[in-house]
């Protein structure tokens, strides 16, 4: 038998704790995470928790986990894995390390699994087994009596690319960084040599050591510069990788030819910009794929096989199968496979993928279903209205993809610079060549002086002043709690002339919370709230969420509409005859009706029950007063039973504190600031006065937003805030689109900047950091140029030395560097 | 002299071969492919693991 778990309501596998509650019988737990939990609780004196909890808000429902698993379904993902078999299995429910502990001891304790390696990262479980002694499914039903959900994963081609790409990325790093410290004791070997004197001998094998693993870092670990260098002379187009590649080569075939005539090898040059390089940019990829790791879950969502209802029965099938109009039978626990509309069944429906609503959304025939949220109760009948093709999930997948293709430019700002300066030192270096081939000098000494030219100009400190600058800020930015995408953004959000926000949900917390009871004479605020919860216990309402949210933390227990009779007690339970003595306390509302944008009437014990704006009270025939002081911008809740006023509940959709700050913030950095608002335009000027922004569009649709984004746009770079779908177009349009945290996962993956934590100070310290890192990169340009101002025109006059040049070339990298280190350190504020 | 230092080159540049060639199996092996759990798991209290626990 399987028991409920004390702490959080799981199904108790076998062999986990239990504790004598005394009267309450044995208290089971269902993993020694809730068994500590339990004991902090009680041991805080917090044992009210588990009176006081909200008893009807389970998680999914049980029968989410007693799903059978089809083997036969489950061997299409088994790969073989040596003499085993190897099935990857995304886990859905991982929070945290113990939920990793637990999966991996649990599943490795499985007769016939040899491996279960769980990642933290992506909650993907690699589980190498024997097929002979155990089944896929075997796994799966195990992980789900667990409490998680577990679904089989097979790689897309996008997702197989990406680790390719981070895997050769590697490679070539890992080449060229063990080469490069290789050639780094034969140079300062070299150095010595010069400076104290070393036989020909010798320097001559020194020097052959050094072009032997030269050579690989260049034309194996410096390929994708080569490449790129190549693409952008047939585009001519100059730019970072014509930059890196010019350097790296001419400084290399220099070396060769001095080899070659006894003279003086710059391969360290070479293998060290290559190298450098190359560490930046894994690094920037590595933040990238930190900021997506969303997205694979998002993709995830959907699920792999759908039940169509035929003529005769019901059949499985894919979900890509499925038409507009067929009949899609979705139990307890399942995805919706597509968008489509309810049509048989009621159920609560967990839409947090798409709409970022944490609390289950009841719904009914009529209601519209969103592919990828979660059926938790009840089994609904949907008729299918996208195809899966078009559905929310492969919108969100298409989106996904455009972003992560619009391959991030790392510096546009570098590249610029290598546009005017890569044909400027070109030709600086065919002057060179020509005057001193012109005035009688041999062919040979002509060119090795016109190289040097390349040499000493192109590399490092250039090649490496943005890219060091901008690892630094975002990596500051992100622990910080900020994620830049890309390094380009914090260049776009450093030249930003306009912000625009959105205005429920980003300045304002986005759901409304009790400001204040006032009960009518001879009743009590406790009456007033349980009866106006009781009334909204179902409703998707933001209004009636708030009532309920707002009972549940004064202690009162609320009864759901419709009754969902297999996650609740019985209603009639024995535990409530006493709470239903208190008279005050909700009681389950029937015959609930709501009419939109008015309020909601229904029956307590038989009484007819009315809740609502005061208009809508007065149209149900109740005399409201009209000397109720409405404070500025809150929402009215009027409650009245058989007709008889019991009080009025005043609300507020609550602007965020930091709001202000950061308004002031932006005025004072000369940012122009404008509220777009789908709400009415009084509604948007209120919250634009309240928090001091200048401009304010009132009823807005999302793609009016996308429309005043571009307007904006003309005069100059443009900030969008925002959290939710209908905010998704017009992120995308700005030219940095902001994310808040707690947003919808779409809003999310169109930003490019987003905030981890909901405090939008955050939002400062993004654009300071921005700021700084332009700053630091001039910095570092400037003494480039400084640094190329020296030394081109001793190269040019054949004057430079070599232990000149090597000095010089240390010394400016090592500035640059740490000046973009600076970054780092000072951001923590 | 130029003897001992050419076996000395040599024997260094084997060295560092074995260490990129351990460190190309580590990539091979996916051993980068998760930072995250690794130092989790050392806090793990493994008691005596009872391997393959009939259920």
């Amino acid at each position: 038998m399987i028991g409920i778990c004390f702490h959080c309501g799981a199904p108790v596998p076998p062999g986990m704790p239990s504790i004598d509650g005394g009267s309450a019988g044995t208290l089971l737990f269902c993993c020694p995470g809730c068994h500590g939990a339990y004991l902090l609780i009680t041991g805080a004196g917090l044992d009210d928790f588990y009176r006081r909890r909200q008893a009807t808000v389970d998680g999914p429902s049980p029968a989410a986990f007693q799903e059978t698993f089809d083997d036969a379904y489950l061997s299409r993902f088994v790969r073989p894995a040596g003499d085993a078999s190897a099935i990857d299995i995304i886990i859905d429910g991982i929070r945290c390390a113990s939920c990793v502990w637990l999966n991996e001891k649990v599943i490795g304790r499985i007769p016939g699994v040899k491996e279960a390696r769980v990642n933290y990262a992506t909650g993907r479980a690699r589980v190498v087994f024997e097929a002979d002694t155990v089944t896929p499914a075997g796994i799966f039903s195990r992980i789900a009596e667990l409490g998680y959900r577990p679904r089989p994963y097979s790689e897309t081609a996008r997702e197989e690319g990406a680790r390719r790409e981070q895997r050769d990325l590697l490679f070539r790093l890992g080449t060229a960084f063990f080469l490069t410290m290789q050639l780094m004791a034969y140079s300062f070997s070299l150095y010595a040599g010069y400076l104290q004197g070393m036989d020909a001998q010798t320097k001559e094998y020194l020097q052959f050591f050094s072009l032997l693993v030269t050579t690989p870092v260049i034309f194996y670990s410096g390929r994708p510069f080569l490449s790129g260098a190549w693409r952008s002379v047939v585009n001519r187009a100059p730019n970072m990788d014509l930059l890196i590649a010019l350097g790296a080569l001419s400084s290399y075939l220099y070396s060769v030819y001095q080899l070659w005539a006894g003279g003086e090898v710059y391969f360290e040059t070479a293998a060290m910009i290559v190298t450098l390089i190359l560490a930046g940019r894994l690094l920037e990829n590595m933040a990238r794929r930190r900021a997506s790791g969303g997205i694979e879950h998002l993709l995830g969502l959907c699920p792999a096989e759908a039940h169509r209802v035929t003529g005769d029965g019901v059949e499985k099938v894919d979900p890509a199968e499925l038409k507009v109009g067929d009949l899609v039978l979705v139990a307890a626990g399942e995805r919706f496979p597509v968008d489509g509309e309810v049509r048989k069944g009621t159920g609560e429906v967990d839409e947090s993928p798409a709409t970022g609503e944490a609390l289950p959304v009841l719904k009914s025939p009529g209601d519209p279903v969103i592919a990828g949220s979660c059926n938790l109760s009840g089994t609904l009948t949907i008729a299918c209205e996208k195809e899966a093709a078009d559905s929310f999930i492969a919108r969100v997948a298409r989106l996904v993809e455009e972003a992560q293709s619009r391959r991030a430019p790392i510096q546009g700002i570098a590249d610029r610079v290598s546009a005017v300066f890569v044909p400027a030192v070109l030709a600086l270096s065919a002057a060179t060549f020509l005057w001193k081939y012109l005035s009688g000098h041999p062919l040979g000494a002509s060119l090795m002086d016109s190289l040097s030219v390349l040499v000493i100009a192109c590399p490092c400190a250039l090649g490496l002043a943005t890219p060091t600058a901008m690892v630094a800020a975002t990596g500051a930015a992100a622990m910080g709690g900020v994620i830049f995408r890309g390094g380009d953004v914090l260049e776009k959000l450093s030249r930003i002339k306009s912000a625009a926000f959105d205005k429920t949900g980003t300045l304002t917390c986005g759901s409304p919370t009790l400001v204040e009871i006032l009960p009518a004479k001879g009743h009590s605020e406790e009456e007033l709230l349980a009866t106006a919860a009781a009334l909204e216990a179902g409703s998707r309402h933001p209004l009636g969420k708030a009532l309920v949210q707002a009972a549940q933390s004064k202690g009162l227990l609320i009864s759901h509409y419709p009754p969902l009779s297999h996650t609740l007690p019985p209603l009639q339970g024995e535990g409530r005859g006493e709470d239903r003595d208190n008279g005050h306390l909700p009681l389950p509302a029937e015959e609930i009706k709501e009419v939109a944008g008015g309020g909601i009437t229904g029956l307590i014990q038989g009484k007819k029950a009315v809740a609502g704006s005061p208009r809508f009270l007065t149209a149900q025939g109740v005399a409201v007063p009209t000397d109720i002081i409405i404070p500025d911008r809150s929402l009215l809740v009027c409650v009245a039973v058989e007709g008889a006023m019991l009080g009025t509940i005043v609300l507020r959709d609550r602007l965020r504190e930091d709001a202000k700050p950061l308004a002031a913030y932006l005025e004072r950095a000369g940012i122009e600031t404008v509220l777009l608002s789908g709400d009415r335009v009084e509604a948007a000027r209120e919250t634009a006065e309240a928090v001091g922004i200048k401009e304010w569009r009132g009823e807005l649709s999302p793609a009016d937003k996308v429309e005043t984004v571009e307007r904006l746009r003309a005069r100059g770079g443009v900030l969008m805030v925002g959290d939710g779908i209908n905010d998704a177009p017009a992120l995308s349009a700005a030219d940095v689109g902001c994310a808040v945290a707690g947003g919808t996962d779409l809003a999310v993956e169109s930003s490019e900047l987003v905030l981890v934590k909901p405090n939008l100070e955050r939002l400062i310290f993004a654009h300071r950091t921005a700021r700084r890192a332009m700053n630091v990169i001039r910095e570092n340009l400037v003494w480039a140029f400084l640094y190329n101002a020296i030394g081109i025109p001793l190269a040019m006059t054949g004057k430079l030395t070599p232990i000149y040049a090597a000095a010089a070339m240390a010394l400016s990298s090592i500035c640059v560097v740490g000046n973009s280190l600076r970054l780092t350190r000072s951001s923590k504020a | 002299m130029t003897q001992s230092l050419m076996m000395l080159l040599i024997l260094s540049l084997f060295l560092g071969c074995a260490c990129w060639l351990i460190f190309m199996w580590a990539v091979q092996k996916g051993e980068f492919n998760d930072v995250e759990r690794p130092k989790h798991r050392m806090l793990d209290d493994d008691d005596v693991p009872p391997k393959q626990e009939k259920q």
